[in-house]
């Protein structure tokens, strides 16, 4: 079914066109890693000052509302050069488990950090209001630093298995 | 000559030759060499964007880099150790490598850069930390924000060249 479908996909007139361009895949793949930058930065910021690792001037909740935008902007980007890839080469992507566990990792982390920003969009101070609360960001903050290093290395294992 | 022997030599010695033989080694070297240069890239352009007034604009200058440059050179030591380790596995064939040499063009161009933008650009930082830096300033955040693109495309189509 999925082979099928893939067999059908690299048939197709776009996808042909991206493959005859050898440029194509490490063009996009340089946008893939430019958006991924920003992002997995954006969250590690954020994530240390959850695991209370790092201070910042500026509050918790100012910080993640002014990365919000950047953070979504990048996934969007991600998402867009992501599919690029998949429809040059669908079979490398849609039949490799590296390919399944990244993109269970990539729904993990948006998860993740739209829980981290509506509990504060609701009380500014939700994570740091209370010892329990501290140690609930740290385990958040500490879940995400690992989600997203095992997003970049599925990502980069794809090439691999 | 001397240069060849020198690479030779380097890429005969045992890790590098674990490396180029084994099938996992490698793979496991470049995830932590793009782990740690996303987070490289990511925390440099926050500042440059920041330079060219694209980002950050409400924050003093000061404050902004101070809290993004120990991700930067974090970062950069492990990708710099990682990638050292890459180019020790085959470093005839890199060397020979267009796209490599342009990315080592390029990271050293940035470094220039960047100590430019550290002795001179910063020299009346109070002056402009709470606001839009002077052109020079400006100018070195652009520079570095293209030098960094270029060296993420140059290492990606080093993959695909050797």
């Amino acid at each position: 079914m999925i082979e099928q479908f893939c067999d059908w996909l690299s048939g197709t007139n776009v996808s042909v066109a991206f493959q005859s361009a050898n440029w194509f895949v490490p063009l996009v793949q340089t946008v893939h890693i430019i958006a991924i930058a920003i992002l997995l930065t954006s969250v590690y910021v954020v994530s240390f000052r959850l695991m209370g690792l790092t201070r910042g001037a500026q509050a918790l909740v100012t910080l993640t509302a002014k990365l919000t935008p950047w953070i979504w902007t990048a996934l969007c980007v991600l998402l867009v050069s992501g599919m690029l890839l998949t429809i040059t080469e669908p079979a490398r992507e849609l039949l490799n488990w590296a390919f399944r566990v990244k993109m269970l990792l990539v729904l993990a982390l948006a998860g993740i950090l739209r829980v981290v920003q509506l509990r504060m969009r609701r009380n500014p101070e939700y994570w740091t209001e209370s010892p329990a609360r501290r140690h609930a960001a740290r385990a958040v903050g500490i879940v995400s630093v690992i989600v997203g290093a095992g997003i970049v290395t599925a990502g980069r294992w794809i090439a691999y298995v | 000559m001397a240069l060849e022997q020198a690479l030779t030599w380097l890429q005969d010695l045992n890790f590098p030759t674990e490396i180029r033989e084994s099938v996992w080694l490698f793979p496991t070297i470049e995830t932590v060499h793009v782990f740690a240069l996303v987070l490289v890239v990511g925390s440099i352009m926050t500042v440059d964007l920041r330079l060219l007034g694209l980002a950050n604009r409400e924050r003093p200058f000061s404050e902004l880099a101070g809290e993004m440059l120990p991700w930067t050179w974090t970062a950069f030591a492990v990708a710099a150790v990682a990638g050292l380790l890459m180019f020790s596995s085959k470093a005839l064939t890199y060397y020979a490598n267009i796209p490599f040499r342009i990315k080592m063009c390029c990271l050293l161009l940035a470094g220039i850069n960047m100590a430019l933008f550290h002795w001179l650009g910063t020299r009346h930082l109070e002056t402009w930390d709470r606001k839009q830096p002077p052109t020079p300033a400006k100018f070195a955040g652009g520079a570095s924000l293209l030098l960094w693109t270029t060296i993420v495309a140059a290492g990606r189509w080093i993959g695909f060249t050797t």
